[in-house]
């Protein structure tokens, strides 16, 4: 899956979209929609108002992260689908730092906070790393299941220990003092200060990645181990680093939600954002700067899709675009390959008619 | 009575035996589907998207016609459709199992909670045709048996289909070449047999299985229940079954057992230890089972070593 991003990628990229959002298309006619005033819809609900605006910047920083983190991961042939697990636990504990040392100052709170979450999810991401490494276990199964586990901890600690007084809310956390939230760019809108944060870590990661020997390193290890192996790289470190690092990032978007946006720890800071993230890394075939640039793409579909809501349309229509999309980039390759052996096969077979001797190694076998 | 004892007596129950039976069974289907997969050489994490599209067109055939068994058949047809979708695209275009599968799960829940928004107008639906239970009223007055009593025609059905499947993996033909396409697929070709062939029978086989699970989620356990993402990563633990089991249908069937049996506890005990904490219960043992099964292996091939 690791191809380079070239003209075919970009077509291919197109043509997936174009096609999803054509299954879109029938779909919503098949409910009995039109398909033209609900996209007109969606384009509306992302670009009518500024505030609509820093939305999809927000949404776009909390996917790019997202898709960065399992970018790293799968560089060095580690699938991190534990992201939404990370997730959480890096935004409780940041919010729960932030409650338990209210009063002091925000220099103190904010790095104690940021680190908080990194630290916490970084060692939740290094269990399943340590298994893969050391016992070879798969890390697919184990980060999904340390998703439910972190995903129930949290539901725990909001409704017992960590609860808010506040009745009204089943399981919250305690409101942070407003000295402490991240400033608003836009007013009304979700974007905070967090997406310079953000801007910083998505440089470094893609500067690691592409531009230093550590990134080429890491490469070879995802690519072929090895060799890696045999040239003296200490590869299950190597590993183990980046899904620590990978989960550390997606802790610190935990502690943005919180604190940029959502100013107390619930269990909805994340909606399965990681998930959307890690499809948004597959699109962009977990190439960095594709994945930022996506990020962006899908961001303006999913702050959209709330637009639709006004013309009674279901939103959940933007999830079915988007893994469309992911089908046909999945499949197309394969399905080219498919059509070049029929095509062969035909050219073949004229020969045969010429000539009668054609080779004909290449014959796909019937299916 | 000690509190002790208390928790005990309720932990061992006819009720919680009766639960365990219940949880088990959507799970014991979708592992004997994972299964087939499993031996055909496909990992196959989509599982949750199919049962979670099993469960809806369950409910919305049982809807349309008003009888749960249209429900039942309209979940089939679409389990038959998802397997073939995903033998395409796997087998078919040689597509990553993984991404087709994580793709799967969010298609299934976007495809599923529009659908129910567009039919039902809201986010789910309740009351519709559900599956008969089975009440007999003699059971109830023999000790053990009674935990069989008050459940869906499903449960026995996962029983026949237990065997059936075990069976055809061990017993037939099929079976041998299922399990070569996945180990040995250059072999089986040299006999003259597709492994393609037998992948698209293993997700086909697959999707069916999966979907009659979300059917009997959602029309016998829920009697007629539809909620969004209702599967609730019962896919996943159907998965780390089939990982316990080493893809063996009868072994699958305890290992989901096991499950319900943990998730029963978590409803007993919810006066004394949070729902919250008792619901890890399984997805921690999940792991400690994969790193048995591991460390096992490594150990008996250690072993081997040491002979030779």
């Amino acid at each position: 899956m690791r191809q380079k991003i070239n003209t075919k990628y970009l077509i291919s990229l197109l043509v997936s979209i174009f096609l999803a959002f054509l299954v879109g298309a029938v779909i919503l006619l098949g409910t009995g929609h039109s398909p033209l005033t609900a996209y007109g819809a969606m384009v509306e609900g992302a670009f009518s108002s500024l505030r609509h605006v820093g939305d999809v910047l927000e949404y776009a920083m909390v996917l790019a992260i997202c898709g960065l983190a399992c970018d790293l991961g799968s560089r060095v042939g580690i699938f991190n689908v534990g992201g939404e697990g990370q997730l959480l636990i890096g935004a409780i504990v940041a919010a729960q730092i932030g409650v338990s040392l209210n009063g002091t100052t925000a220099w103190l709170v904010i790095p104690l906070a940021a680190l908080g979450a990194i630290v916490s999810a970084g060692l939740y991401a290094m269990i399943p790393g340590v298994l893969k490494v050391k016992l070879k276990v798969n890390e697919v199964i184990t980060t999904i299941m340390l998703n439910t586990v972190a995903a129930s901890l949290c539901q725990f600690m909001a409704k017992g220990p960590w609860k808010s007084a506040n009745k009204t809310m089943v399981s919250a956390t305690e409101n942070l003092n407003v000295r402490y939230w991240f400033d608003g760019l836009i007013p009304g809108s979700n974007l905070s200060t967090a997406i310079f944060a953000a801007a910083i870590i998505a440089f470094l990661v893609w500067y690691i990645m592409q531009k230093t020997t550590q990134g080429f390193e890491m490469k070879l290890t995802g690519q072929n181990p090895r060799f890696a192996r045999f040239s003296g790289m200490r590869i299950d470190r190597k590993i183990i680093v980046c899904m620590v690092i990978s989960g550390a990032m997606c802790g610190l978007v935990g502690m943005f939600r919180v604190y940029g946006s959502e100013h107390l720890f619930k269990p909805s800071v994340s909606n399965d954002y990681y998930f959307e993230g890690l499809m948004v890394a597959m699109i962009a075939r977990y190439q960095p700067l594709a994945t930022i640039l996506l990020s962006l793409f899908f961001a303006v579909l999913k702050v959209g899709a709330e637009g639709l809501q006004q013309v009674g349309v279901p939103n959940q229509i933007y999830l079915i675009i988007q893994t469309v999309v992911i089908f046909f980039m999945a499949a197309q390759s394969g399905f080219l390959e498919c059509l070049s052996v029929r095509l062969q096969k035909r050219k073949a077979a004229g020969a045969d008619a010429h000539s009668g001797s054609a080779p004909r190694e290449k014959g796909g076998e019937k299916v | 009575m000690s509190e002790f004892e208390k928790i005990m007596s309720s932990i061992f129950s006819y009720g919680t035996l009766q639960q365990m039976l219940r949880s088990a069974t959507p799970v014991a289907l979708a592992a004997i589907g994972g299964s087939m997969t499993e031996h055909a050489g496909i990992m196959n994490i989509g599982m949750d998207g199919m049962i979670l599209m099993g469960a809806f067109f369950g409910v919305l055939g049982s809807f349309l016609f008003h009888t749960a068994l249209a429900g039942v058949g309209m979940a089939i047809v679409m389990g038959v459709l998802v397997g073939l979708f995903f033998a395409l695209l796997v087998v078919r275009y040689k597509s990553d199992e993984f991404i087709i599968g994580c793709a799967l799960n969010t298609f299934a829940i976007g495809l599923t909670s529009y659908l129910s928004r567009s039919y039902f107008g809201t986010s789910g639906t309740k009351g519709n045709p559900a599956l008969p239970m089975l009440r007999l009223a003699f059971l109830d007055k023999i000790p053990v048996l009674r935990i069989f009593n008050n459940q869906s025609l499903f449960v026995y059905l996962t029983w026949i289909i237990v065997i059936a499947a075990w069976i055809f993996v061990y017993k037939t033909p099929y079976g041998f070449w299922l399990r070569a396409s996945g180990e040995k697929p250059d072999t089986l070709r040299t006999a003259g047999i597709s492994p393609k062939r037998m992948k698209w029978i293993a997700s086909i086989l697959c999707g069916v299985l999966c979907a009659l699970a979300g059917a009997h989620l959602s029309l016998g356990q829920l009697s007629g229940t539809f909620a969004e993402n209702m599967s609730n990563s019962r896919g996943f633990i159907a998965f780390a079954c089939v990982i316990f089991a080493a893809a063996n249908p009868a072994k699958a069937y305890i290992a989901a057992l096991m499950f319900g049996f943990f998730e029963a506890i978590g409803l007993r005990l919810q006066g004394y230890v949070s729902s919250d904490l008792t619901n890890t219960i399984p997805y921690i043992i999940t792991i400690v089972m994969m790193v048995w099964v591991v460390v096992r292996k490594q150990a008996k091939k250690r072993a081997a070593k040491q002979e030779t």
